[in-house]
């Protein structure tokens, strides 16, 4: 059925607004609604006609205990006052600044769409504080995410898509400071799917100063004190999301 | 009850995590929005759930909100009406699978069919479309008054008019048709899609 004919679209929208629309038809009619503007703006329009309606109605006074269970539903077992944007209103405002590129922003999106990937527990609303990195690849395509708990000694990667390593090569990730001293190795990356890579120190240790995370292919993985033997084939920036 | 104005400054600060913003909102709106719940649910132990669960919402969906779509009151009325008619069609169902007969619902829409038309007269004069409205009949204005503050779905407002489920039907479309003509002869509500 096409729910786009502006007949059809008014009947629907005014019907959802005012509650008659019931049972499955009201469930397919607000998936449709998170999908097309043009049904929002139309149920937008019947719910502005309709609240004229509710100003009459008298108030009641909740009791206190609404907002108490509120506030412990909210607010309580979190270190501090954090809404579901703050993370990413400071990630567009840094950005604004010029800190930091578009990767932050899509990697802290598929952060959020997968809280897993940083091992983030489920029940907790806000990321924790954590380095992330995502890699381009030459064309600029997004192609690792890594990330790791700021004190944590565990790094997540995720391959977004598949790295071309040849036989008796590895893909061997850096991490390179900002101070423009030298890279320094974290540990092998897989050629898809995903990945924990110890690391050899805390997070916060290893990355502080750290700008930027690349990839080279290498014959060997690198040990402490390597240089890169290549060229990066991936690269992009390290970011601290707090 | 707050201005617009005021409740369009404080949902932008709600969406970054100011507590004493979403707090404000809460006192400002919430004997409001819980009368709204109650006249649909006829319950305050459930109006006040639905309460408590719309504003859960507010908190994680402020960012969601988008003046040029709608005033914050409209919104926030939307998000607790919502939660109530679904309350109120998921406790039915509860209720319809543990009694065979469920009368005293019945009765009470039945009883209370004359308060829905009376909050609606006086909303109507309000915002000074009673003549315009006055043109429909009673009983289309009455369907329209149970839909909105009872929360009914067509065949209940059948039910409680005692008309077949076509004319209840009817009743509702010209209910609406004709507030949407009369808030648009008032100059009040320009329709974005036109």
């Amino acid at each position: 059925m096409n729910y786009l004919l502006p007949e059809r679209l008014d009947r629907l929208a005014r019907e959802y607004a005012l509650g008659t629309l019931a049972g499955p038809a009201r469930r397919r009619f607000e998936r449709l609604l998170r999908q097309t503007p043009v049904a929002k703006l139309a149920v937008g329009a019947w719910q502005e006609r309709l609240a004229g309606l509710a100003g009459t109605v008298p108030a009641m006074q909740p009791s206190e205990s609404v907002w108490r269970a509120l506030e412990q539903r909210l607010f309580t077992s979190r270190a501090a006052p954090e809404g579901p944007l703050q993370w990413l209103r400071g990630l567009l405002s840094a950005r604004a600044l010029g800190g930091v590129l578009a990767g932050a922003f899509v990697c802290a999106l598929l952060l959020r769409l997968q809280p897993g990937l940083i091992g983030m527990e489920p029940q907790s609303e806000v990321l924790p504080q954590s380095y992330v990195g995502l890699l381009l690849d030459a064309a600029g395509k997004p192609t690792v995410l890594a990330s790791s708990k700021r004190h944590g000694r565990v790094m997540t990667v995720k391959l977004l898509q598949p790295v071309d390593i040849p036989a008796g090569s590895v893909a061997q990730l850096w991490a390179l400071p900002a101070d423009g001293s030298a890279a320094f190795p974290v540990g092998v990356v897989p050629g898809s799917g995903t990945a924990s890579v110890a690391l050899a120190d805390t997070s916060e240790k290893l990355f502080f100063k750290v700008s930027r995370l690349a990839v080279s292919i290498e014959a060997a993985p690198a040990k402490p004190g390597d240089k890169p033997s290549r060229d990066f084939v991936l690269s992009g920036h390290c970011v601290k999301l707090w | 009850m707050p201005t617009n104005e005021d409740l369009a400054a404080l949902l932008p600060r709600v969406a970054l995590g100011d507590r004493a913003a979403f707090a404000q909102v809460y006192r400002a709106t919430c004997a409001h929005l819980l009368g709204l719940a109650f006249r649909i649910l006829n319950n305050r132990e459930r109006a006040e759930e639905v309460l408590q669960e719309a504003f859960v919402n507010v908190w994680h969906s402020a960012g969601g909100f988008n003046a040029s779509v709608a005033s914050p009151m409209t919104w926030l009325i939307n998000i607790v009406r919502n939660k109530a008619i679904d309350a109120l069609r998921s406790g039915k169902a509860e209720r319809a699978s543990t009694f065979a007969l469920d009368e005293d619902a019945l009765a009470v829409a039945a009883d209370e069919a004359q308060q829905p038309q009376a909050l609606l007269d006086e909303s109507l004069t309000r915002l000074r479309i009673n003549g315009c409205m006055g043109e429909l009949g009673a009983s289309q204005r009455q369907a329209l008054a149970l839909a909105y503050y009872r929360g009914m779905v067509h065949t209940e407002i059948a039910d409680a008019l005692r008309v077949p489920l076509g004319t209840a039907k009817a009743w509702v479309r010209r209910g609406l048709d004709k507030l949407r003509a009369c808030l648009e002869a008032a100059g009040l509500r320009p329709d974005p899609l036109t």
